[in-house]
């Protein structure tokens, strides 16, 4: 119950905040419920799936998601998860808490900085990739026109694609930290068509790595369906404040958790849980 | 003329992939957290039964982005787009591929 309760409230903030909830679900788990973090991992990448699934129906109708552009990075993606599986059975475990914290500390660090639109390049100037037929537009509601946009640097882009995707099977998240940045100052996406495409790959990446740790049997039953289940009804609910911008307070406490989690998180790489003592 | 023929085709095709897209992962959705939600409400009475449901539901999510690829892959060729069947094609192998070394 308190599994479906934690991902409840990860989920509605992570939508809230536009980003995804699996950064927080690995760290609570590990330290309030002192569960293993590869059960940890499996159950967040369940979590991670349910939400991307869950929540792009409306990305497509509202046309912001590049269908095409997707299943292209996919392939980088789920080479990169297939490779982080074979990793995540040779690091060990501190190792794997450290570089959590340092996920967790670039998550802080861009949370900070915010996300800045980044000079979208004309359809007019055809990219290199034109032949692809990646460019495509989208609507924007206000003011309501259609805006045209086309996708630049490819290689650089699916290099960073790559590297999401070792990061999410590895840690169970979904890895928009890395995919976000990806598509805004490699690929020169608006920020919306980012999002909502990267949301898309998400659940595929996921889904890559998830599907070898059940074939393992690291995946337990009991713990990733209470969190599954509560993702989902969080990510819904999340997304219908999403559409009130967040406000600066809540961006600031945001931080602060994140720095609080990479904190113990380098601390549990070497034995030591000050919070879940105090529980 | 003719390519602007060409890219409203496009965008009509897309359009259409698009809504099939969202119609499947909206219902996709509903399934796995049903079956996830029935299978946690049996798990008291029936321990054995319950965990196999539910287990059930999560596998349905794994691989509700994985027939999200494969409806992808039929969808590009039968439009023709052999191009982007093959790409689809092979994030197939990967996630396939990737299972077997999970297995294994």
């Amino acid at each position: 119950m308190w599994l479906f309760a934690v991902a409840l409230a990860t989920s509605m903030l992570g939508g809230v905040l536009g980003m995804a909830s699996g950064i927080f679900i690995v760290p609570i788990l590990t330290m309030f419920g002192r569960i293993d973090i590869h059960t940890a991992i499996g159950a967040s990448l369940i979590s991670v799936i349910a939400c991307s699934c869950g929540s792009a129906a409306p990305f497509l109708k509202e046309r912001l998601t590049n269908i095409r552009l997707a299943i292209l990075l996919e392939t980088a993606t789920t080479s990169g998860a297939l490779c982080g599986v074979f990793l995540a059975g040779l690091i060990a475990t501190p190792v794997l808490y450290v570089i959590f914290a340092l996920i967790l500390l670039l998550s802080a660090q861009q949370m900070l900085a915010r996300r800045k639109e980044a000079i979208i390049s004309l359809a007019g100037d055809t990219g290199r990739w034109s032949a692809l037929r990646l460019d495509s537009s989208y609507p924007e509601r206000a003011p309501n026109r259609e805006v045209a946009y086309s996708v630049q640097r490819l290689p650089f882009g699916m290099a960073l694609m790559y590297g999401a995707g070792v990061i999410s099977a590895l840690l169970g998240i979904g890895s928009g930290v890395l995919k976000i940045p990806a598509m805004d100052t490699a690929l020169r996406l608006p920020i919306k068509v980012s999002s909502a495409t990267s949301n898309f790959m998400i659940g595929v990446t996921a889904a890559a790595s998830a599907g070898a740790y059940f074939a393992r049997g690291e995946i337990v039953t009991l713990v990733a369906a209470p969190i599954a289940l509560g993702s989902v009804v969080g990510a819904v609910l999340g997304a219908r404040i999403l559409m009130t911008v967040p406000n600066e307070k809540l961006r600031l406490m945001f931080i602060v958790i994140l720095l609080i989690l990479a904190l113990q998180m380098m601390l549990a790489a070497f034995g030591i849980n000050l919070l879940g003592r105090a529980l | 003329m003719k390519a602007e023929r060409i890219v409203k085709s496009d965008l009509a095709l897309d359009s259409q992939l698009e809504h099939v897209l969202g119609k499947l992962l909206h219902y996709g959705t509903l399934l796995a957290s049903a079956v996830i939600a029935a299978g946690l409400i049996l798990v008291p009475t029936s321990d054995a039964m319950g965990v196999r449901v539910t287990t059930t539901g999560i596998a349905l999510f794994i691989l509700l982005p994985v027939v999200r690829v494969g409806a992808m892959l039929v969808f590009f060729l039968r439009a023709r787009d052999y191009r982007f069947g093959i790409i689809a094609a092979l994030v197939l192998l990967i996630i396939l591929f990737s299972y077997l070394v999970g297995a294994r």
